[in-house]
């Protein structure tokens, strides 16, 4: 009994209010170090969030509340405080239309963080593609080619990538050797002492040497991620080395098993149901100045089940709404002939509409009510101090 | 006597309106002499937007020297003044002392000596140019958080040196006396080319020294025009259409003839340096002229630019604002409720004017009011204001007057600190050109700010006449219906910013919620004013703790105002940052000892008793 006076408490809401602002504040600052996807992951989706008072200096890690663990609490003091006291009047409908509001908008929060997906889409003029890549996710792929012009495609993700990991495969099976979440590659004659002694024996990764680094993390900066990977047949001595890598175009071939194989590290990619070609890309500029004006993408959405082959303008603040996905102008490089999309997926993207509309209203109403007997009860002057 | 106090609550608001109306009878009276007042009404296109040349002169100046005034004898006594001199007369222009240098590392580099001013001209800085521009490369190379205080002040002088240059060849070219004659033979010298170039080409015999002696001039017109990015001649349609000077000369081969508006600055420029003030008058006359048959919306766009310029209701509003203050402040102590009246009258007629000034920059935009952060703190001034006028109407105790005048008057003087960063009427980047979230997330949001310092300043306030003083029971229970109500609107008004702000974020980037450090910032305002609410609420504070946690909102609200835009740096002006931090910072400590001494003179009282 004692422990549910507590949680609907309106001491414990301020302190956990208070605790709020202690973490947003110390993410925010963070954020300096960090880049704000660290951060999101440290502080807000975490349930003890470990703060590094001097960092670059001493490790002086310092407990306080995440974000996952003031989130829960704030609900449940929130159903409690409500389930303990609810006695139904017409003043206190306001409260119950905010609260429930703020609510939907946690609610909304974690099952973004849970369905929501952000991806992106670089396409030159002219060209047309049917996946997003996703920025800071890299995939194995190893693929075979059949014999009707298909291909086999199997996809590892990043989080199998490790020193040492096997994937076997019909005949024989793929070996990291060593693995660099974020690296540096350079030609042998130019690395110094600090780049791994590994080298390639086979592909176009030869002559290359690679230096090992802590990831990005800022989001204007993509990691470049390398392995050195064996290919082993069943039974047999390894045929070679390969360094494979994002840094690297292209998918590079050996032979096992009977076919030519390929393989390569790339992004890791998210297929759509249909395919987008960008048409021309515009990007105007204020006279004599290097202020964007603004930028737009022309595109033709091309959807084979739904013979749909229509034109569209993304622009900003003007995204494309598209089978459940959404396009977004993000940025453009290569001269103003590259375009590149921000492309999310978010089925609770209403959420925060719906949210804000509740609180807002519950609000203006709790209020003009303080409002209306503020006024009725004051219409003489008060004396100056 | 009370027909005599009557009189004396409309004497004071009376002096104001004379004081307006003389200013602004001042910055329509035309100029003796050189018309530099309509020269400076002249419209060209720079940093991407037509604008008077008054503006661009004196945007410069504060960007250059900190002030408009200049110092020395003899020296321009306007910015537009001064613009003409730096392009007709450049010798003369170049020996003004407006370039500042405090750092004693940088006066060690440029081999000058501490003057007086700490100001330095042009050709005082001439030899210097190799060894800055070296420096200037090293440091370049590096990431601007990472300059040391040299480093920057190095920057912003080669920066203000660029700034300065440009400027220098926006209407004439520095060297040329005879502007017109001069343009004349261009256009005779090239044209005269043509035909051998032609010649040349049907392999017949031709004069080489002709065009030799073309495309020397040429030479010399396409280093002009590469020394500039104003734009000053019409051309074509629209903000576009705008050539740069000595663009227009070349545009000149093809036509023919010139565009009238070359012409007319040539004149003005032989004008104004044979000392002849009615054929510079003229000139602009013609060129007025010209431009209100050919370009009329432009023009009057930037006539009244120069106007808005000239009047500077802001600042007039801030001498407003002092004299509303004091006369609130003495209403307390001496005649009460006369004083208390002239009081109100003063801060109506200063909001009339600051109203006047956001409609009129609105209007020159094409924007809602909050577009940067100048405006911003314009808005958040006039925000406030509005609110305490209106708890001044209810409480009738001269403590709205006190509140609206001392948030209006700051945040009138941060603005005018933000402006020396130069241009407050920028256009708007791709990101950012939608009249309609500008006019709903900032809007709101800034109100957010506006109502979260009104409650900080109303509790300062009573902290202070609760230390210093006595506070009856009837003003303590006034003070805190105040700060109760304005607290509510500021939740709400933060509350609905924010969210629209996520709204926006969702349209524009497809995500609602990023946790940068602006959203951040403004979350936090939202959640302060919750917590404030329900430690209410939950009998938690009493009318004094109410108080000093309205303080400590003013903490909250500047951090989000201006302390998440000094963490990433990405400001476009160095110089201000650094001070701007340093203010924060004596703002912050200044809350924190209010706040302390709301906390600490309550338990010497109850000691007391």
């Amino acid at each position: 009994m004692q422990g549910l006076k507590l949680l609907s408490s309106l001491r414990l809401t301020v302190a956990l209010l208070g605790f709020a602002m202690v973490l947003i504040f110390i993410a925010t600052i963070s954020q300096v170090e960090l880049g704000i996807h660290e951060v999101q992951a440290k502080f807000f989706r975490s349930w003890i969030a470990w703060w590094d008072i001097m960092p670059g200096e001493k490790k002086v890690p310092i407990p306080i509340p995440g974000g996952t663990l003031l989130g829960s609490l704030l609900v449940l003091n929130l159903l409690a405080a409500h389930g303990a006291r609810f006695k139904f009047s017409w003043s206190k409908v306001g409260m119950v239309v905010i609260h429930s509001g703020i609510l939907l908008l946690l609610l909304g929060e974690l099952f973004t963080g849970l369905l929501g997906r952000e991806a992106q889409m670089t396409l030159n003029e002219g060209q047309i593609l049917n996946y997003s890549t996703f920025p800071r996710e890299v995939e194995l792929v190893v693929i075979r080619p059949d014999s009707d012009g298909l291909e086999t495609v199997t996809a590892i993700p990043q989080a199998r990538l490790k020193d040492g990991a096997e994937f076997p495969f019909g005949g024989f099976s793929v070996r990291i050797q060593s693995y660099f979440s974020n690296s540096e590659i350079l030609a042998e004659s130019e690395a110094t002492e600090a780049f791994d002694k590994t080298h390639a024996t086979e592909g176009s990764g030869k002559g290359y040497a690679v230096l090992r680094k802590p990831r990005e993390a800022t989001d204007d900066r993509k990691d470049l991620t390398s392995a050195f990977v064996e290919i082993i047949p069943d039974g047999g001595k390894s045929q070679g080395r390969w360094l494979l890598s994002n840094a690297l175009k292209g998918e590079q071939s050996f032979p096992a098993a009977g076919w030519l194989w390929k393989m390569a590290i790339r992004q890791r990619r998210l297929y759509h149901e249909f395919s987008i070609k960008l048409v021309d890309f515009s990007h105007d500029r204020y006279l004599g100045t290097d202020v964007p004006k603004n930028f737009s993408s022309k595109i033709r959405i091309l959807n084979p089940d739904t013979g749909e082959n229509r034109e569209d303008l993304i622009y900003m603040n003007h995204p494309l709404r598209y089978g459940g996905l959404t396009f977004y102008q993000a940025g453009f490089e290569n001269n103003d002939s590259t375009t590149i999309f921000q492309v999310v997926r978010n089925p609770v993207w209403t959420i925060p509409y719906i949210a804000c509309a509740m609180v807002g209203l519950g609000l203006l109403w709790v209020f003009s009510q303080h409002l209306i007997k503020a006024i009725s009860r004051r219409n003489k002057p008060t004396p100056a101090p | 006597m009370s027909t005599l106090r009557k009189l004396t609550a409309w004497l004071i608001p009376a002096l104001c309106l004379l004081f307006i109306a003389s200013s602004f009878f001042m910055a329509t009276r035309p100029s003796a002499g050189f018309d530099f007042k309509n020269f400076g009404t002249l419209p060209v296109v720079s940093n991407g937007r037509v604008q008077p040349l008054d503006s661009l002169a004196r945007n410069a100046l504060l960007s250059i020297h900190g002030k408009q005034n200049i110092p020395g004898d003899g020296a321009p006594a306007t910015s537009a003044a001064w613009l003409a001199e730096l392009n007709f007369k450049p010798e003369l222009a170049d020996t003004r002392k407006i370039f500042v240098i405090h750092h004693d590392d940088l006066l060690g580099l440029t081999k000058l000596t501490r003057g007086e001013e700490n100001s330095y001209s042009y050709a005082q800085l001439l030899p210097s140019f190799p060894a800055l521009q070296q420096e200037a490369r090293r440091i370049g190379v590096a990431d601007s958080k990472t300059w040391s205080p040299y480093e920057k002040a190095l920057m912003l002088l080669t920066r203000n040196l660029t700034l300065y240059n440009q400027l220098k060849h926006a209407l004439a070219l520095p060297g040329q006396d005879h502007l017109e004659s001069e343009f004349t033979l261009f256009l005779t010298d090239i044209g005269g080319a043509l035909p051998e170039v032609a010649k040349n080409d049907r392999g017949e015999t031709f004069d080489q020294t002709l065009i030799d002696s073309a495309s020397s001039r040429m030479e010399i017109v396409r280093e002009w025009a590469s020394m500039t990015e104003v734009y000053t001649t019409p051309s074509g349609t629209g903000a576009d259409g705008w050539r740069k000077l000595p663009d227009s000369l070349v545009d000149a081969i093809d036509q023919g003839t010139f565009h009238p508006s070359t012409l007319d600055y040539a004149r003005m420029g032989d004008a104004y340096r044979s000392g002849d003030s009615s054929a510079f008058n003229s000139a602009i006359k013609d060129d007025r002229a010209w431009l209100s048959a050919n370009r009329p919306d432009q023009l009057t766009k930037s006539s009244s630019e120069s106007l808005f310029n000239a009047i500077a209701p802001f600042y007039l509003c801030m001498v407003l604002y002092v004299v509303a203050f004091l006369c609130a402040v003495v209403s307390w102590l001496w005649q009460g409720s006369t004083l208390r009246q002239a009081a109100f009258r003063v801060l109506l007629i200063g909001l009339s004017l600051h109203t006047l000034g956001l409609v009129t920059r609105m209007m020159l935009e094409g924007r809602p009011p909050v577009t940067n952060l100048y405006s911003s703190a314009i808005f958040i001034g006039w925000g406030a204001i509005i609110l305490s006028s209106i708890l001044e109407i209810f409480h009738r105790n001269a403590i709205g007057t006190v509140v609206a005048s001392v948030v209006g008057f700051t945040t009138l003087l941060i603005a005018h600190h933000l402006s020396l960063s130069g241009d407050t009427l920028e256009m708007m980047r791709a990101v950012l050109d939608t009249n309609f979230w500008l006019a709903t997330h900032v809007v709101v949001i800034t109100l957010g700010y506006a109502s979260t310092f009104l409650a900080g300043t109303i509790a300062i306030v009573y902290l202070l006449l609760r230390a210093f003083g006595h506070v009856p029971k009837s003003t303590a229970s006034s003070l805190r219906g105040m700060v109760y109500g304005v607290i509510c609107f500021a939740t709400l008004a933060s509350f609905v910013g924010t969210v629209l702000g996520g709204i926006w974020a969702d349209q524009s980037w497809g995500r609602f919620w990023g946790w940068d450090p602006k959203e951040n910032g403004a979350l936090l305002i939202v959640i302060w004013n919750a917590i404030i609410l329900h430690a209410r609420w939950g009998g938690m504070i009493r009318e004094r703790g109410l108080m000093v946690m309205a303080v400590f909102g003013n903490l909250v609200t500047s951090w989000s105002w201006f302390g998440t835009n000094m963490l990433g740096i990405g400001l476009h002006s160095y110089g201000f940052t650094d001070a701007a931090f340093f203010w924060l910072s004596v703002f912050m400590i200044s809350q924190v000892l209010i706040m302390a001494l709301g906390l600490i003179r309550e338990k010497l009282r109850v000691n007391d008793q």
